[in-house]
């Protein structure tokens, strides 16, 4: 298809606007999570009361081969989500769900309660439960008079 | 072309009468791959399960609608946002190859697999040829 045609030359930007338009719209966004740039896999994160929950999207995840793990304030996750079983590529006639091994390390925003970290998955959603750490009282320091001696 | 089993079927965006109206819905991922028995379909619906899910074949149509109930304490408050919440849906055109009454589905951990068997092929009939 012709994307300038002769008979409106005079007014081809908008023509081209209007093409770029209608390719941008075409673009398929149904890859959520896939798009260039992005990080896998994406998370929420909620704050809920004095506890911070992250959720993440892994559809036929197995739990057994997610792995939650924090360490000095970051958040590690690692996974992997393997292809159906003795299927071979030249099987498949679709292909756009992602699969394979990832990790993603998070900076967590506030200090939390390492030991209290809790995750569940349930429908192909994995929850991680963040207790805060209680603020800590601020702690008076005696300066002593290095001269006094 | 003859060949394929499961035509995608381009969004409609006033088309799906019945379906609920949701001012997010999205397209899932789906895989589609061939085993001896027929075709299988899986799409990633993170969220859904079995009590929202919507599967259903009218004529040569496949389609399946996910419901995500947020599942969330009502005063927890979005700090940070990398993908947003929606329902899903999406249809297939399935063609004659597809024996429509034998179609089963599974769900597990977020992922439908639908099962689509193909016809089992005819056996040639032998006419007898008589004279009269």
């Amino acid at each position: 298809m012709a994307i300038f045609r002769w008979g409106q030359a005079w007014d081809p930007f908008r023509d081209l606007e209007r093409e770029v338009d209608r390719l941008l719209a075409s673009v398929s966004l149904s890859f959520q999570g896939l798009r260039f740039g992005r990080q896998y896999p994406p998370v929420n994160v909620y704050e809920v009361d004095d506890e911070l929950l992250l959720t993440a999207e892994l559809p036929g995840t197995r739990a057994e081969d997610l792995e939650v793990l924090v360490a000095d304030g970051v958040l590690t996750l690692k996974g992997k989500r393997t292809g159906a079983a003795g299927i071979t590529d030249d099987h498949y006639r679709r292909q756009e769900r992602p699969q394979g091994s990832w990790q993603r390390s998070l900076t967590l925003p506030t200090l939390i309660q390492e030991d209290k970290l809790s995750a569940e998955f349930t429908n192909g959603v994995l929850r991680v439960r963040l207790p805060k750490a209680p603020a800590s009282i601020p702690r008076q320091i005696q300066v002593s008079d290095g001269n006094a001696e | 072309m003859s060949n394929e089993i499961v035509k995608l079927s381009s969004p409609e965006p006033n088309g799906n009468a019945g379906m609920p109206v949701d001012p997010v819905v999205f397209t899932p991922p789906i895989d589609i791959f061939e085993t001896p028995d027929g075709l299988v379909l899986q799409a990633d619906l993170p969220g859904v399960t079995l009590e929202t899910l919507e599967l259903q074949v009218q004529d040569n149509k496949l389609t399946l609608f996910g419901r995500v109930n947020h599942v969330l304490p009502p005063n927890a408050r979005l700090i940070h946002q990398e993908y947003a919440l929606g329902h899903f849906l999406r249809s297939f055109i399935l063609s004659d190859e597809v024996d429509h009454e034998r179609v089963t589905a599974k769900l597990n951990q977020g992922v439908l697999e639908v099962f689509l068997p193909r016809v089992p092929k005819s056996e040639p009939r032998r006419i007898q040829v008589t004279t009269s």
